[in-house]
């Protein structure tokens, strides 16, 4: 089973309303600034985004049952990107974080593919997030 | 350059996000012209069979498509030996297991370069840990070209040197000439890795003097999944076969084998029939055109593109010699060359980012990436125009 979340689903059709690409790219880099940011300081071997071209770091903290999110990156776009699932984990516990598919960044026209790669910082945060969510996040 | 030869790559009317694909990213691979689709179809459709073996016509029509690649790659590049690979990266394999294997020992000397691609670093690292062999690497100078008084003094004691014809980063083209002789003269083989060399500039093989030459078809409008290993003669009789199976053999009884004398020893297993038939293609294709005014085309507009990035507050690594290839790598002091790269591709414009699997060039360079566009022989000055603008645009509205 999956599920988008409200405020996720009330996005994608934000983006799929705008028919230009660029437009879109333009839109996803101020969500950048949705992030609960992970201060570079705290940017370790642990929280990096393997196969990203860009550094990328996300950390998920579950403390009563509830997830908190926090995640920054050199690139715009990924960070755009950890802007909408910070926006889509909000209030959501992990049972339910976890239903969330990663297909909402190629509906809203951001990305051409899903499949895992090198050039995919997306997919790889994606995976590391709800990896870190299913084993408890850091405690 | 003629618009008919542009209209020969059926890829290049295509829209991406709306726009017309402006393709820059021919380091990576090259688009195809309609003759080498053709000419694949062509054997798919009428001609498919295995080679080397049976005697009805479609077999005997296929293994004539697959050797007549074989008589192409000599007849152009003047060598008498060219191994049928799947590409550079196999062909370099290739020297590392038949050649390395059988001639280097224990505390034998392999020089490298900084600027070598991945494909000719990790070979000879596996080869080294196996073997206990020394691995020498040639620095890259802070104006983008191999330290050639480093690269004299590595030459003592080495069995092999390994070097990148042109860096697929920076497109410089290194002084191969200098280096063969001074590798000979020391008792070294040369292994050039022509990957992003020949499609710029053909090589006569036998000339030129190296041992070995690796490069691959898919970076000269051919297929992808094939390429070559030319090797002189002599050189050839001392590598051994590392690979077995069927089509490399002359015998095979229970009590052990024999090999074919040729370079049908070195290609075991079904090889890749249309795919040679369609770089044969590709490799006539590029008979109808003049290549070396072609690649001053290039080279020209390269320098420009990398002059007007410069007037932005860009960083270019690379220097656009007339021999060099026509690559721009560049770095904006703010703007993120993966947002840079989407950014474009949302206009049509097709380049790479990323370490272009050259990490210890990258290293060296004091950087971890790098955009890169990269033309050939059908793109146009306005392509590259229109490049110069996008990029103007974005550098204006995002960094």
């Amino acid at each position: 089973m999956t599920f988008y979340p409200e405020a996720l689903q009330e996005l994608i059709e934000e983006f799929q309303a705008v028919e230009d690409k660029r437009e879109r790219l333009e839109m996803l880099f101020e969500l950048a600034d949705e992030v609960i940011e992970l201060p570079q300081s705290q940017w370790t071997d642990a929280t990096r985004v393997r196969g990203c071209q860009s550094e990328a770091h996300v950390r998920v903290e579950v403390a009563d049952g509830r997830l908190q999110f926090l995640s920054a990156a050199d690139a715009r776009l990924v960070q755009g990107l950890m802007g909408i699932l910070t926006i889509a984990l909000d209030g959501l516990s992990p049972a339910q974080a976890v239903l969330i598919p990663p297909d909402f960044a190629e509906e809203m026209g951001l990305l051409n593919t899903l499949t895992p790669s090198r050039s995919n910082g997306f997919r790889n945060m994606y995976d590391k997030v709800m990896n870190e969510i299913r084993q408890g996040g850091v405690e | 350059m003629s618009v008919a030869l542009r209209d020969q790559f059926p890829i290049l009317q295509r829209k991406v996000n709306g726009y017309p694909l402006v393709y820059l990213d021919n380091a990576a691979t090259t688009q195809k012209p309609q003759v080498v689709l053709d000419a694949m179809n062509d054997f798919y459709s009428k001609s498919n069979a295995n080679v080397h073996r049976a005697v009805h016509t479609l077999a005997g029509e296929a293994t004539e498509g697959y050797e007549s690649c074989r008589a192409k790659l000599k007849q152009r590049f003047n060598a008498q030996r060219a191994i049928i690979t799947s590409g550079t990266t196999e062909a370099i394999n290739l020297v590392a297991h038949a050649w390395g294997r059988a001639t280097l020992e224990k505390g034998d000397a392999v020089v490298l370069t900084e600027m070598e691609h991945h494909s000719d670093i990790v070979p000879w690292q596996m080869l080294a840990e196996e073997r206990g062999i020394e691995l020498r690497y040639v620095p890259v100078t802070p104006d983008f070209t191999l330290d050639m008084d480093a690269f004299a003094h590595s030459l003592d004691g080495a069995k092999l040197v390994c070097v990148v014809h042109t860096s697929n980063v920076l497109g410089v083209r290194n002084p191969l000439e200098d280096i063969i002789a001074q590798s000979h003269t020391a008792g070294a083989k040369v292994l050039v890795d022509a990957a992003q060399g020949v499609p710029h500039a053909t090589v006569d093989f036998e000339a030129f003097g190296a041992d070995f030459m690796a490069f691959s078809a898919h970076k000269m409008c051919g297929p992808t999944g094939i390429g070559a290993l030319l090797v002189q003669p002599g050189v050839f009789e001392t590598m051994k076969p590392f690979m077995g199976g069927g089509d490399m053999i002359e015998t095979v009884t229970v009590q052990g084998s024999t090999y074919q004398p040729d370079e049908h020893k070195f290609e075991a297993g079904t090889p890749r029939i249309a795919e040679a038939i369609g770089w044969t293609a590709a490799l006539e294709w590029m008979e109808s055109f003049d290549l070396d005014a072609e690649h001053a085309r290039l080279i020209d507009l390269a320098g420009w593109v990398a002059e007007e990035l410069r007037a932005l507050g860009i960083t270019v690594y690379g220097r656009h010699g007339p021999e060099d290839a026509a690559v721009v790598s560049f770095l904006h002091p703010t703007l993120n060359s993966e947002d840079l790269a989407h950014l474009l591709d949302a206009r049509g414009f097709a380049v790479r980012t990323g370490h272009h699997c050259a990490q210890p060039l990258l290293n060296r360079l004091g950087i971890s990436g790098t955009v890169r566009a990269s033309f050939y022989v059908y793109n146009t000055k306005e392509e590259a125009e229109g490049f110069v603008d996008e990029i103007k645009d974005i550098v204006e509205k995002f960094a």
